[in-house]
């Protein structure tokens, strides 16, 4: 049969849908694998086929080859893996130390800035401390001299400004007469100049006669803007003068700022 | 088409990526014959996967200088389709179906979907003679050896091979273009 006779038999046809007996197919495929011509001539009526099933076929849901992917995986043979050169444990070793590492370096990292960040907090800690003891501190004071002020024993000694030298300033004192012991608010009293302090003085009326408690300075104070005052004569008024650092013996009449008696009990 | 023989080799080598471009080319076809067969999609997807699990692991029985790769794996579509609606559960649950030719399935159905020229095909199976339906059916949708078309069509043999031949020449003009 020569080659055009064999393309117009149809047997062609009947060999690429399979339907050739054995003998005929063995014909057809001598000719295939010598024949240029009739391998095209098969090429061309297997396109049409497939062409012609493929329009027979629903749509194909894409798990198809996901399932025949996972069942080929399961059964792959062994001959597979023994022709493989790669040496999947060594190259998995090599990647779980470098994980490994990476992991190592990443933990270092981490314990340095948590280290870091343990020094920050002990620091504000410490801070925080110290202001905590200095707000307790002043609360204590605070509480000293609300104490104090609320003492049946204190009497409170306004001391109002002196007209003629300081009109806006004033001072209080709290006098505990038993104990005496007075207490100066200097709250009301401006800054002292450069060079000056405040100097306190126990006065008796009858006749006037100033007596020293001493300076309005570190050594007696007690609180903030409070001064406590001890072991002085008995008094029936107070009066502040500005004197020179280190005090006076008498007071400075021309710079006495404040001045008050005890009013009787 | 020519023959990706390439990747035949490599998939005959296990090489599944090979495999999966096989997949690709030859899938819809195989699902196409599957789906004529069965007439249940759930089915034919379930056919398609054991068809294509048989190709990869009896591939190196399949040689490359004998015979076609599609001829050989049409083969295996069909006789695990077949083996399918011979089985117990499939026979019960579908008996009147065996009627259903591969022109009622394209026309009833929409292939907006389908890679390759629809419309053509669709004209072409329009003009196609009923004989030649039968013929087309018989002998590569339903895999009849031409012995078996032959009697089930009463027709003699080199009728038959000649017919077949005649009832596809449109169907080449189409998928080449004119000659």
């Amino acid at each position: 049969m020569t080659e055009q006779e064999l393309i117009e038999s149809g047997k062609l046809e009947l060999y690429v849908s399979g339907a050739l007996p054995e003998n005929e197919m063995n014909e057809v495929e001598e000719a295939l694998a010598s024949s240029i011509k009739i391998k095209k001539e098969i090429e061309v009526i297997e396109s049409s086929l497939i062409s012609l099933a493929e329009n027979v076929a629903p749509a194909l849901s894409a798990q198809v080859w996901q399932y025949i992917s996972d069942a080929i995986n399961t059964i792959i043979p062994l001959r597979d893996k023994e022709e493989k050169s790669f040496n999947w444990g060594a190259v998995t070793g090599w990647a779980a130390a470098v994980l490994l590492l990476g992991g190592l370096l990443w933990l270092f990292n981490q314990n340095s800035t948590l280290e870091d960040n343990i020094y920050l907090t002990t620091e504000e800690n410490t801070k925080l401390e110290q202001q905590l003891n200095e707000t307790q501190t002043e609360l204590a004071e605070a509480e000293s001299i609300l104490t104090i002020i609320r003492d049946k024993d204190y009497n409170e000694v306004p001391l109002p400004g002196n007209p003629d030298v300081a009109p806006d300033a004033f001072a209080k004192i709290y006098y505990n007469k038993e104990q005496g012991v007075a207490y100066v608010d200097s709250k009301g009293l401006p800054e002292p100049p450069a060079g000056k302090v405040y100097q306190v003085w126990s006065l008796i009326m009858e006749p006037l006669t100033p007596s020293s408690m001493g300076l309005l300075n570190n050594l007696t104070a007690s609180a903030e803007g409070l001064y406590k005052f001890e072991d002085f004569p008995d008094a029936e008024g107070f009066g502040i003068t500005l004197e020179p650092a280190g005090g006076s013996e008498t007071p400075t009449l021309t710079q006495l700022y404040t001045l008050g008696t005890v009013s009787a009990p | 088409m020519e023959q990706p023989n390439a990747l035949i080799e490599r998939m005959q080598q296990n090489d599944e990526h090979a495999f999966s471009k096989l997949y690709l080319l030859y899938s819809e076809a195989m699902y196409g014959i599957i789906y004529s067969i069965v007439l249940d999609e759930a089915v034919a997807e379930e056919v398609l996967q054991d068809t294509f699990i048989k190709i990869w692991n009896n591939s190196s029985s399949y040689n490359i200088e004998k015979g076609r790769f599609f001829t050989w794996i049409l083969n295996i579509a069909r006789n695990t389709a077949i083996d399918k609606t011979r089985s117990k559960g499939f026979k019960n649950s579908r008996k009147n179906l065996s009627t259903t030719n591969f022109v009622d399935i394209l026309t009833s159905t929409d292939n907006l979907n389908k890679k390759t020229n629809a419309i053509g095909i669709r004209n072409f199976v329009d003009k196609l003679k009923p004989t030649c339906i039968k013929i087309i059916d018989l002998l590569f949708f339903k895999g009849f050896t031409q012995k078996d078309a032959a009697e089930e069509l009463e027709m003699p043999l080199g009728t038959l091979k000649t017919r077949n031949r005649n009832c596809l020449r449109d169907l080449r003009t189409l998928v080449l273009g004119p000659q």
